[in-house]
């Protein structure tokens, strides 16, 4: 296979010649965007600068970021698991509070206009408060809680202060460096990306190229998972109402297929379950916007590494893709507010497997190497000697 | 702590391979006294005390995690009354406790906080005190939710159920001396390899040690995003409920290798050896299966392992749970925490063992120990944090039950939430005079055993 090159775009405000030594960790940084992604969307007011990735990747990585110093970002959108869990439906929190929503992957959030599934939040800096300090999730007790906290751990000395020009850790330069490393999770060149926008006939196969084919025509896929000429998010980045979180509100019966072992499974119905604790209520984006149309509709999640990142759906209800493809062939679940863009489709047994292929050809080429950059950030685990609510005193 | 050990310092190998060779030689068979490691001296008489490990509750009292000491001496003016509660001062999903190879010490670990607490029950039994606390042993190890805590000599073996990098199953085994240094850590088998025989899953979860055998036994549980999780969440997680183990693993137990992996689905738990002179089987049961597993070696001298017995209607998944056998291998309590069920089984044959006996404890019921003697059985409630019932259905207790072979009498009850407490969890027994006990320093007092008037 022969390589491609990549675009390069130009990050920051300064263009350094090719021939100087490598930039200072404060220089803004140029990025290699794979091929098929648009130009990287980057405030001006947070460069990208190795210091500033380099530190948010080891803030994302470190577990003692939660209250209890159990949880990290990182094990909700485990590196390994396409930055998702693969083994959860809907993530856990602090001691194991229920949380009501898939994690969602973070490879390439840096395009995500409004984040999180119902789209509440606008920004990466911004949003790396939202978990940090959800009572069910990392569960800090305030953003001072967690600033004196990371100025108590020796591994952190002096790493703010170099990221921005003398600047130590408070609200605004913890969630630029959490963004800025986030923000370099971009991953593409795809064996799809390769085909379409590197003019490579050979680099997907039959089936996939009819599964694309189906994907922007029949099936109507693209209505949503956007394709452009030159690029693809596969997301239009708005929000639509599939019918499942209309499902799980109404608590229509359901029995559960429950695996007691490989090959084993069992029916349990709610009823059997009545003891333990009831599924909590999901309206979806009419939380965000109040708007009632806006019931139970959730983001248009990328596809890109979407054979990475299962289970599916808002909730983690559908395993496979195989699964996925199913239910929009049925069109999704009929409720007042579902999507007038799903409808039966009346796909042919070799049409549900092309799509599938093609789906699975979305995976960028560079899932190793951004599984092994995290894991080389080597956190500490050990906590701060003192409670930073005891330690703290007024330094002025 | 001031009572340490003997083999610290040297190299980590060769100092476990000769504490175990020489507690090896001539090595006394000893009835189990419910999951006791058999290198800790053993209560056959009346136990005075018994511990309560016992998670604590978000508005119930203090909220913190707590050690219990309850008086259950019947011959005591104070005989059901709690003597003493040690606060720990937050919430670390307590689990399991472990004696150590002197029985002077207690060693407690937390499932979600990691943390290892080590009491000094011996200088003051009925007033124990916490004289250590680990808290390195994520950093050290990898691992996370420190488990089981059974003690060979001069080390406390330490089985851990998931780890740092993403809270699933996969986890190891891991080496404490008894002064709580770190000693080592390996990870489970997993996969198939040159040095087992059978397919590893990685997964851990309880350890049972056969001296005579020169083996130890491990079995497999789940993840933290899985034993964390409400267990109604959890059941209707498709992807969660792939998350178990369905392994148990048979190890060498000086040179620490896996020998075979056993395929036991549906997460195989507490694990057992029967301690009857001759007897060299063990048992597990499958908490999602309820399947009774017997491991045996063959006519060849291979282990294998049988699947001998169904607990309850596994449709309607009971969920066994604790178990304890008798001293002479002869019976088996058997907990179903979802009906809060106690069942006792037969295993006279333990090649077709059979249920004779079955009483509801509770709205649900989690820990079972019974007396050396097997005339006292206790009961605890808790399973997990969140896997216990919600609402009603929450009780939380230890129960003390006479059982005269053929019917259990309540005797003690204590509502652990009326006295603001917490989830009762994990129970062990102790006595007050401790002087009969000897340390571990010979073969010949392996185990010893205190030897008291009934």
């Amino acid at each position: 296979m022969r390589s491609r090159p990549f675009i390069l775009l130009l990050l920051g405000l300064l263009a350094l010649p090719a021939c100087e030594r490598p930039a200072p960790v404060d220089t803004p940084l140029n990025l290699a965007v794979p091929l098929g992604l648009p130009p990287l969307p980057v405030p001006p007011e947070n460069p990208l600068t190795q210091a500033r990735i380099d530190l948010g990747r080891t803030l994302f990585m470190d577990r003692r970021l939660s209250h209890n110093n159990t949880l990290s970002c990182a094990m909700c959108h485990v590196p390994e698991q396409g930055f998702t869990s693969n083994e959860l439906g809907t993530a856990i929190g602090l001691e194991g509070q229920s949380i009501r929503r898939n994690s969602p992957t973070i490879y390439n959030v840096a395009y995500v206009e409004q984040l999180f599934h119902d789209g509440r939040e606008f920004s990466l800096e911004n949003q790396a408060w939202g978990p940090l300090l959800a009572g069910n999730e990392m569960a800090n007790p305030s953003i001072g809680y967690v600033v004196e906290k990371i100025k108590a751990l020796p591994e952190y000395a002096g790493r703010f202060e170099q990221a921005f020009g003398g600047r130590g850790p408070d609200v605004q330069t913890i969630g630029q460096a959490l963004a800025a490393y986030q923000r370099t999770l971009v991953s593409a060149n795809s064996r799809f990306d390769r085909w379409r926008y590197g003019k490579d006939a050979d680099a997907l196969a039959a089936e996939e190229r009819t599964g694309f084919r189906l994907f922007a025509g029949k099936a109507g896929c693209s209505a949503c998972h956007s394709v452009d000429e030159r690029h693809a998010l596969f997301s239009d980045n708005r929000f639509h109402n599939t019918g499942i979180g209309f499902a799980n509100s109404m608590g229509l019966p359901k029995k559960h297929r429950v695996q007691l072992a490989p090959g084993v499974f069992v029916e349990v119905e709610d009823k059997a379950l009545a003891s333990f604790e009831p599924p909590q209520p999901d309206v979806g984006r009419y939380e965000v916007t109040l708007d009632p149309a806006d019931s139970w509709a959730y983001r248009t999640p990328s596809l890109r590494n979407v054979a990475l990142t299962a289970p599916y759906m808002h909730d983690g209800s559908l395993a496979t893709l195989e699964e996925v493809i199913e239910f929009y062939d049925r069109g999704g679940i009929d409720n007042p507010q579902k999507s007038p863009l799903l409808r039966p489709l009346g796909l042919a047994p070799e049409e549900k497997r092309a799509l599938a292929a093609f789906l699975k050809s979305l995976t960028g080429d560079n899932v190793e190497k951004r599984v092994a950059e995290a894991r080389a950030a080597q956190p500490g685990e050990m906590p701060p000697e003192k409670d930073p609510a005891s330690a703290y005193r007024r330094s002025y | 702590m001031k009572k340490s050990v003997r083999a610290a310092g040297r190299p980590r190998q060769l100092a476990m391979a000769l504490a175990v060779s020489a507690a090896l030689a001539g090595a006394p068979t000893f009835a189990d006294e419910t999951s006791c490691s058999p290198f800790t001296p053993l209560i056959k008489g009346q136990e005075d005390l018994v511990y309560v490990w016992t998670l604590g509750v978000k508005g119930v009292g203090d909220g913190s995690d707590k050690l219990v000491t309850v008086d259950v001496n019947p011959a005591s003016k104070t005989y059901g009354k709690i003597l003493h509660k040690l606060s720990l001062g937050g919430r670390g999903e307590v689990h399991h406790v472990g004696l150590s190879d002197d029985r002077r010490y207690l060693w407690g670990g937390a499932l979600d906080s990691n943390k290892i607490y080590i009491f000094d029950i011996g200088t003051n039994p009925a007033k124990p005190k916490l004289v250590k606390t680990i808290t390195d042993f994520v950093q050290k190890t990898g691992f996370v939710g420190p488990h089981s805590f059974i003690a060979m000599p001069g080390r406390m073996l330490i089985t851990p159920l998931s780890n740092n990098k993403d809270h699933g199953g996969e986890t190891g085994i891991a080496v404490y001396n008894n002064k709580g240094d770190y000693v080592s850590h390996q990870a489970m088998p997993k996969g198939e390899s040159a040095s087992w025989s059978g397919k590893g899953d990685g997964y851990n979860y309880d350890v049972g040690i056969n001296p005579q055998k020169n083996v130890f036994l491990t079995s497999s549980f789940t993840g933290w995003n899985n034993y964390m999780m409400d267990l109604g969440k959890m059941v209707k997680d498709g992807e969660a409920m792939k998350r178990f183990g369905n392994t148990s693993v048979m190890w060498d137990m000086k040179t620490m290798k896996p020998l075979k992996v056993f395929s036991t689905p549906g997460a195989p738990l507490e694990v057992r050896w029967s301690w009857k002179p001759g007897d060299n089987w063990a048992v597990t049961t499958a908490a999602l299966t309820s399947k009774i597993w017997v491991y045996k070696q063959d006519a060849k001298g291979e282990w294998q392992a049988h699947e001998v017995g169904t607990i309850g209607n596994p449709a309607d998944i009971p969920l066994p749970v604790d178990i304890s056998i008798t001293n002479d291998g002869k019976g088996m309590w058997i907990n179903t925490f979802m009906d809060g069920h106690t069942r006792y089984w037969d295993f006279s044959d333990p090649m077709k063992p059979k249920e004779v006996y079955k009483k509801k404890i509770g709205s649900q019921v989690n820990m079972v120990s019974q007396s050396y003697d097997g005339k006292r059985v206790y009961f605890t409630s808790s399973l997990l944090g969140n896997w216990d019932k919600k609402g009603k259905d929450d009780e939380q207790y230890l129960k003390i039950y006479d059982w005269d072979g053929k019917e259990l009498k309540e005797k003690l009850s204590i509502d652990f939430y009326k006295e603001k407490l917490g989830r009762a969890h994990h129970m062990k027994f102790q006595a007050r005079d401790l002087s009969t006990l000897k340390p571990l320093e010979t073969a010949q007092s392996l185990p010893a055993v205190v030897a008291r008037k009934q």
